[in-house]
């Protein structure tokens, strides 16, 4: 449009002129009236309005409710509630902040500096309505000096809380988990989480790791606020003079105490898992479940206290804590993945008789080397094992039998085979933050690395090595599958949840993922007979003449299994031979122990991790042999002494444990 | 259509009305910081987000500014029936398959932004009244019952969907924009008597029949709010003590007791109003009724110097809805009048408000944009 169309008809709107002035006189009567109003409000009745604003505050005191008890299987307490006291400033009612400071520095142990720079940081950031915490677990010494001080200084108070309490202390810290105050990060991501279910607010204390996590909608309870009047100087003011247009009226909330959950661990046999890890020394983890997936004891080492974490923890400690080599915070059983090593032979056991590459009679040549394209494979043992069968092979581990194995399989066979057993894939067990670990065929390593299966990796595969990464837990399931002849379980810690009177809120059953025995849709089905072959390998492993974990016997118990080593670095063929123990400690391999008892008819299942221990036999059977023993204690006490006295009759020579190299 | 930047012989930068853009930015500015102060107390959960919200719907709001700023408001025009049907759609919708929220449905769920079509009504009702009313020719004696048959059922068919969700507070709303944008296009006298007496007799006839419990309760409180000071007077009450405690320079910046210590309920909508006057006083509260007069003051001017009738109504008609808007809020948060969920235009939290008035500003900048040249 050109500028002449403006001009074109200027009348037009001229219709309108006059009656603008409607407008002005209609804004000038609504400022003049919004004006006179403000006025009367703010000036005229001012003093007496903000007077009113001052005198009665109503302050809304949270009442905390106690989280749920998480108790064993038995009803024992794992984790508690106790009480305590912390120091807290509400910075609106300080005076003088220099001489609030210094005197409570003094009493609290903490430099004057410390807390008036903690208190003018949230004023600036949380405004000056929001308490400051100054120190948790006050000492009952420090609550009687500050209730002194507390009629000198307007602003200081003493509130009760709730601490939680982890009696098992480092026992299961990983598993059980610590609680903690919830970051101003966290909030907004949690809140979307759990909405519609839970709000969460600033200053409210979550589960951090570990059960108390995965519980916090069951475990957690409702708080509960009072609403009580203030004056300004933050003092409570019940007196006749308030108006009382609110008291009356405002009811005070009570808290609900969050359920309780019930475990399947066994307080038990849980200590007895941790006294033999700290008996021996030893970093990593262990898992004992029935053959159902119920989990007795689950234990990682090193570990932490969650009492400590729990409430204000120092920044040292916590710097000590994440800068710690062997990860005190890890949940090995579910969070460490190695190589498994020879645990995966008995595995490879099952897929090749399946297949019907050997049969229980064949015969296989199992010399201390192995040429394979020219390359040499090496046996653990120099001058190797002679001509054997499954069963020897597995009792004396043998590398170049199953190098044999798993070329005639194929690196897809035994994919199939193994991730039906669990391996490569997350348990799903009720924690987070579990890793998958990696069970590769050849379509996953030409998607993920761009190249195709080389047939010498069939060989590493075979015996655990290479792209393998397994989990404790994973192991632990694979191999309950082989002891109860063919169910994948899905393993599980929590039984129940039921409210304070004991009913039965959630109830979690054992859960049989899949049947081995049946036909599986990538076309695997193994037969009784299969598993019956293999346990016997296994059962030679402990009870065989040769058998790798012979030395450590339980007198009445005959149990099953095959122990692992899984190197944490490569070295060359001369440095195989070796000694282990004579490399610094992070470079030594991780030894495996996984099996289950009794070796016929099986009821629990136990995985040993031990971590930079050179052997799978001593360094990880011990710990299996107590855990054992511990379980026969408690359910079976009768088999045990029955088992001892024989053993005394007997009075066999004692042999001494030898450790070889590889297993 | 005129978009292209160099038209005639000044730049888009002379062209623009800039103080009209420069109040609406004080304005904005305002209601940031009083957003600011009103989300972040000590108890607010999660209200974090509003405020990052608010910039988003800023920039969107901006952006539509502009553009409409850019197009010829005779394009507007053109749309107007379209604009309207298709709003009516929505409410009609809206009405019976919306979001149920506080006892009503008024929202449709568009992932993250619920859409208010009430809301849109208003501007929607403005563009449409505007296109009606600037055909007739108005010097007379003003318009007859022929002339406002038309009118008045464009007007009675959202205010029948909107009592029905039920809203009475944006029925009555658009009503006043509707009914102030025809008063300006003078009425006849006998027509407007008759109205009053229309509503005189029908008014004591809807109070007993046709308002919701809450409604009536609503009025009534307002009546005598320390009747029930923990329902519906509670809100009003606490206002006032905000205000008044303000006194004459306030309790300064993020100091205000009641807002802080949520004494205040939807402190960042309905109820910012009150924020300001506790933590800048007197002296705030008259700054910012100052600035909204500034701004009223510049839309008269605009609209006295619009090219045709059309440009003048739209800006007679957004003009009666902001200040309508900011009428019944501020009035409302001082205690004039009761209780009643209406955001104040350009300061409150809110992606609905915040879009439709500044489409509605776009289009008077537009207008602006082609002014008469003396």
């Amino acid at each position: 449009m050109s500028l002449n169309e403006y001009v074109n008809n200027p009348d037009e709107a001229k219709e309108y002129w006059d009656r603008y002035r409607l407008f002005y006189l209609l804004l000038t009567l609504t400022a003049f009236i919004f004006v006179s109003r403000l006025w009367y409000l703010q000036i005229f009745s001012g003093s007496e309005l903000r007077d009113f604003s001052d005198k009665n505050r109503l302050k809304e005191v949270k009442i905390l409710a106690p989280r749920g008890l998480i108790l064993d299987r038995d009803g024992q307490i794992l984790v508690q509630n106790l009480l305590g006291f912390e120091a807290v400033v509400l910075p609106q009612y300080i005076e003088n902040m220099e001489d609030l400071s210094s005197r409570i520095g003094t009493v609290l142990g903490v430099p004057t500096e410390r807390v008036s720079q903690r208190i003018t940081r949230s004023k600036r950031v949380n405004g000056p309505f929001s308490p400051v915490k100054i120190k948790e677990g006050l000492s009952r010494d420090e609550v009687v000096r500050l209730k002194k001080l507390r009629l000198d200084l307007p602003g200081l108070e003493i509130r009760e809380t709730i601490l939680r309490n982890y009696p098992l202390i480092e026992n299961g810290a990983q598993l059980f988990g610590y609680v903690g105050e919830i970051s101003k990060k966290q909030l907004p991501l949690l809140n979307k989480t759990y909405h519609g279910k839970l709000v969460l607010s600033q200053g409210d204390v979550i589960g951090k790791s570990g059960l108390e996590e995965t519980l916090e909608l069951n475990i957690r309870g409702q708080d509960g606020v009072s609403l009580v009047q203030v004056d300004a100087h933050g003092r409570e003011t019940m007196t006749s003079t308030s108006p009382s247009i609110y008291s009356e009226s405002l009811k005070n909330q009570e808290p609900t105490s969050g359920s309780h959950a019930v475990l399947t661990i066994d307080k038990d046999i849980q200590e007895s898992a941790w006294k033999t890890t700290l008996q021996h020394q030893r970093i990593g983890g262990i898992i004992a479940m029935k053959t159902n997936g119920e989990v007795l004891a689950w234990t990682s080492s090193p570990s932490f206290d969650p009492n400590e974490l729990s409430t204000s923890i120092s920044a040292q400690t916590w710097s000590k804590l994440i800068n710690d080599p062997f990860k005190p915070l890890r949940n090995k059983v579910i969070q460490d993945h190695a190589s498994p090593g020879s645990t995966f032979k008995p595995l490879i056991a099952v897929a090749a008789l399946q297949e019907k590459v050997i049969t229980e009679h064949t015969i296989v040549a199992a010399p201390g080397v192995f040429y394979f394209g020219r390359r040499p494979y090496h046996d653990s043992i120099k001058g190797g094992h002679g001509n054997i069968n499954v069963l020897t092979a597995l009792e004396e581990s043998s590398n170049v039998f199953f190098y044999k194995m798993g070329i005639a399989l194929g690196v897809d066979k035994m994919y199939d085979y193994i991730s039906s057993m669990g391996v490569g894939a997350r348990t799903r067990i009720e924690l987070d933050r579990e890793v998958p670990g990696l069970m590769p065929n050849s379509k996953w390593k030409k998607d993920n690395i761009g190249e195709e299966w080389q047939p010498g990796e069939n060989l590493s595969t075979a015996i655990g090595q290479g792209f393998v990464t397994s989990t404790l837990i994973q192991l632990a399931v694979a191999y309950n599958s082989i002891a109860t002849e063919g169910q994948v379980v899905k393993p599980f810690v929590i039984r129940k949840i039921i409210d304070l009177d004991g009913k039965v809120l959630k109830e979690f059953n054992p859960t049989i993922l899949r049947n081995l025995q049946e036909k599986q849709p990538n076309g695997v089905q193994i037969s009784e007979k299969t598993f019956k072959l293999v346990k016997e390998g296994m059962r030679r492993v402990a009870n065989g003449t040769k058998g790798t974990a012979r030395f450590w016997k339980i007198p009445g118990v005959e149990y099953a299994g095959k122990t692992g080593t899984a190197q944490v670095m490569s070295f060359s063929a001369d440095q195989i031979y070796s000694s282990c123990t004579s490399r610094p400690i992070q470079q030594r391999h991780h030894g495996w122990f996984i099996g289950y008892a009794p070796a016929e008819n099986p009821e629990i299942t136990v995985a040993v991790l031990a971590e930079h221990s050179c052997h799978g036999n001593t360094g990880a059977v011990p710990l299996f042999r107590d855990v054992v023993q511990a379980y026969y204690k408690k359910y079976h006490p009768e088999i045990l002494e029955s088992g001892s006295k024989m053993a005394k009759v007997k009075a066999q020579s004692p042999e001494k444990p030898i450790s070889t190299e590889g297993e | 259509m005129d978009i292209s930047l160099s038209s005639g012989e000044k730049s888009f930068f002379q062209k623009i009305d800039w103080s009209f853009v420069v109040l609406i930015l004080c304005l904005h500015g305002l209601g940031l910081i009083n957003l600011y102060s009103a989300t972040h107390g000590p108890l607010d959960k999660n209200v974090a987000d509003l405020f990052i919200n608010q910039l988003v719907w800023l920039g969107i709001g901006w952006s539509v500014f502009f553009i409409l700023t850019l197009f010829d408001y005779n394009f507007v025009s053109r749309l107007a029936y379209f604009v309207y049907s298709i709003n009516l759609a929505a409410l009609v919708y809206v009405t019976f398959y919306g979001k149920v929220a506080l006892g009503a449905q008024r929202w449709i769920d568009l992932g993250s932004f619920h859409y208010q079509p009430s809301e849109t009504m208003k501007l929607a009702m403005v563009v449409v009244l505007a296109k009606l009313l600037s055909r007739y020719n108005t010097h007379s004696r003003g318009l007859g019952f022929k002339e406002l048959l038309f009118p008045l059922i464009l007007l009675l068919a959202p205010f029948a969907l909107v009592v029905e969700q039920p809203d009475l507070g944006t029925a009555m709303m658009i009503t006043a924009i509707a009914v102030s944008m025809i008063i300006f296009c003078k009425v006849r006298k006998s027509i407007i008597v008759g109205s009053l007496l229309a509503v005189s007799i029908a008014l004591p006839i809807a109070w007993k029949y046709g308002l919701h419990d809450y409604q009536r309760n609503r009025v009534l409180t307002f009546i005598s709010p320390n009747n029930d000071p923990r329902g519906t007077g509670y809100n009003s009450i606490q206002s006032r003590i905000a205000v008044g405690s303000g006194q004459f320079f306030g309790k300064g910046y993020r100091n205000g007791t009641q807002s802080q210590l949520e004494f205040l309920p939807e402190r960042h909508t309905d109820f910012i109003f009150s924020v300001l006057s506790e933590e800048w006083g007197f002296i705030g509260s008259l700054l910012t009724i100052g600035l909204f007069c500034a701004l009223f003051y510049t839309m008269v001017r605009v609209a006295s110097g619009a090219r045709d009738k059309y440009g003048a109504l739209l800006c007679v008609g957004v003009l009666c809805y902001i200040f309508w808007h900011m009428f019944v809020n501020i009035g409302m948060v001082i205690g004039l009048l009761p209780i009643v969920g209406v955001p104040l235009p350009l300061v409150s939290y809110g992606g609905s408000s915040m879009l439709t008035t500044m489409t509605g500003l776009g289009l008077i900048s537009s207008v602006a944009y082609r002014r008469y040249i003396f």
